[in-house]
């Protein structure tokens, strides 16, 4: 048995570029049998291995394939070559408001996306009051989720994936959206997390929480692995890079 | 059979969601739940004046019930069929509407359909309950075939979710498919004896040539239709043959249904 929480080898993954993308049987038709489009690798050949208890940082510029990887880690995409492999229970926390309901309450929310995370209703119940003081949405916790604000819904989110305990936990710059009092309190929880041997991969723009939080880095390139390791390091080159391209 | 499992070991999700369309369904409405009892009487009133005093449609009275009451009549068949059309609309569009559910967490894709199938379910059961009740007071006893009853819903569920599947499928990649379908159990519904009696069309096959029967009940919805009809307002068992067409029908749908599904389930996310 390895120490490797996660084993991403030789991952790629790619998309159908549509000329025109018009989901239509008539568009079907007239383009004929075959379609125009054309393969773009989002992701390209990333290999990487992620030890047990870790936080690892995922950094890249835009359209990087950072969130294409980690679609690929919580197994919403499937790679077309390469295969991962995830040793233990995983919860997914992507983009704003993950799964959730618009027109439900946040309760009603709660225990919709614990049971997507595989906790029995029991389990949740068990856990409530803790998710939503965590989560600090207090009274609105009744109130149909599409009133809440950016951030309550992410902080709501959030703290549902949280305390799900998964052995591996995957964030997509879910933290961005959160006040600093927030942002505070879930680095105190990561570190929690990662110290009773769970695993963490996130990734984010914000190179200072990389510097703090993060033991590890992969940086990715235009879906290509730039450079993987020690986080100061990689950071740095990162720095450097993103210096040439803005100037 | 991995997947089989996994369906399986989260089959509380199922339950969630099958609670969420319950409940959210009539949500914010006054009448709530009875909303899903008006629909079907309107239904009935609306066909019983149309056919059965204007056009005298004039089923067979019930053997051996001795029923002799065409709303009743009509509502034994026309309950499966709303039934069946309901879980293929909503089955069908269940994966576009979940898009955002879809692309932000993975669980197994199929307990959409499968949770329409079941949601509709409750509703169906309670428009069968209200229909087993005014059966008993006009005369009828369907009560001792609840049993076969039961089984044969679930038999009706499983080639209403197995079609749901595949459609939903092709769906993803033509959203014709939805208004298609639509257009098509429109008329899917006049070709299957629901508010006219089988005897008329045997009528017509009399004079224009017996193959057209045999056509005609290659409908499955004709044997599903009849085999509830024996049960609820016949009050008999169905014939062997009708039993098991509707047993192999169930079968190869929802098995080619299920496996066209799981076949394409994982790029769904991609395709939204
Ligand atoms: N479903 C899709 N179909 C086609 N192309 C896609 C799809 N999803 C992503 N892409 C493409 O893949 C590339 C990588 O996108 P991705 O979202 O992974 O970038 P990212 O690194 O997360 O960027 P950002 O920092 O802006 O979040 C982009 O060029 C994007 O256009
Ligand atoms: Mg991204």
């Amino acid at each position: 048995m390895s120490d490797s929480a996660v084993i991403v080898d030789r991952v790629s993954k790619k998309f159908r570029m549509y000329k025109e993308r018009n989901q239509s049987l008539k568009a079907a038709i007239m383009r004929g049998k075959k379609s125009i489009a054309e393969d773009f690798w989002a992701v390209q050949d990333v290999s990487f291995e992620v030890p047990r208890g870790a936080t690892f940082g995922l950094i890249g510029r835009n359209g990087s394939g950072k969130s294409t990887l980690l679609k690929c880690l919580a197994r919403i995409l499937h790679p077309d070559r390469g295969s991962i492999t995830m040793n233990g229970k995983a919860a997914s926390l992507l983009e704003v408001g993950s799964g959730f309901h618009p027109e439900l309450s946040g309760r009603e929310n709660v225990f919709l996306n614990g049971s997507i995370l595989g906790l029995s209703k029991k389990e949740v119940a068990s856990r409530f009051d803790e998710i939503v003081e965590f989560s600090g949405v207090g009274k609105f916790i009744d109130q149909p989720v599409k009133n809440y604000s950016s951030g309550m819904y992410v902080r709501l989110g959030f703290s549902v994936a949280i305390h799900v305990q998964p052995d591996i936990l995957v964030v997509d710059e879910v933290l961005a959206v959160g006040d600093g009092a927030f942002k505070k309190k879930s680095q105190n929880k990561f570190v929690e997390f990662t110290k009773s041997g769970r695993t963490v991969i996130l990734v984010t723009h914000s190179l200072a929480q990389v510097r703090e939080m993060c033991n590890q880095v992969a940086w990715l390139d235009q879906g290509r692995l730039a450079a993987v390791g020690d986080a100061d390091e990689v950071t740095q080159k990162y720095q450097a890079h993103l210096d040439a391209a803005g100037s | 059979m991995a997947y089989l499992k996994e369906l399986l070991a989260s089959r509380e999700l199922l339950a969630n969601l099958t609670m969420r369309e319950v409940s959210g369904k009539y949500r914010r409405t006054v009448l709530g739940q009875l909303w899903s009892l008006i629909n079907p009487i309107v239904l009935m009133l609306v066909y019983t004046v149309v056919f059965s005093f204007i056009f005298r449609a004039r089923p067979a009275e019930g053997d051996p019930s001795g029923l002799n009451l065409y709303p009743l009549w009509l509502m034994c068949g026309l309950l499966p069929w709303l039934y069946f059309t309901r879980v293929v609309n909503g089955g069908l569009t269940s994966i576009v509407s979940n898009a955002n559910l879809i692309k932000k967490v993975y669980f197994p894709r199929m307990h959409l359909p499968l949770s329409v199938a079941l949601s509709t379910g409750v509703t169906w059961a309670m428009e069968l309950g209200v229909l087993a009740l005014a059966l008993t007071i006009f005369g009828g006893m369907p009560l001792p075939f609840l049993p076969l009853l039961i089984l044969w819903m679930v038999l009706l569920a499983l080639f209403a979710s197995g079609l749901a599947m595949m459609l939903a499928i092709l769906n993803v990649h033509f959203r014709d498919t939805q208004h298609f379908v639509a257009l098509i159990l429109q008329m899917w519904m006049y070709l299957t004896p629901i508010i006219y009696p089988i005897s008329l069309v045997r009528e017509g096959a009399e004079q224009y040539g017996m193959w057209i029967i045999d056509v005609y009940r290659l409908n499955p919805m004709e044997r599903f239709v009849e085999v509830f009809r024996n049960i609820l307002y016949d009050n008999r068992l169905p014939a062997w043959d009708d039993a098991l067409w509707c047993v192999g029908w169930a079968g190869v749908i929802f098995g080619l249904g299920y496996m066209i599904f799981q076949r394409n389930e994982k790029r769904l996310a991609e395709l939204l």
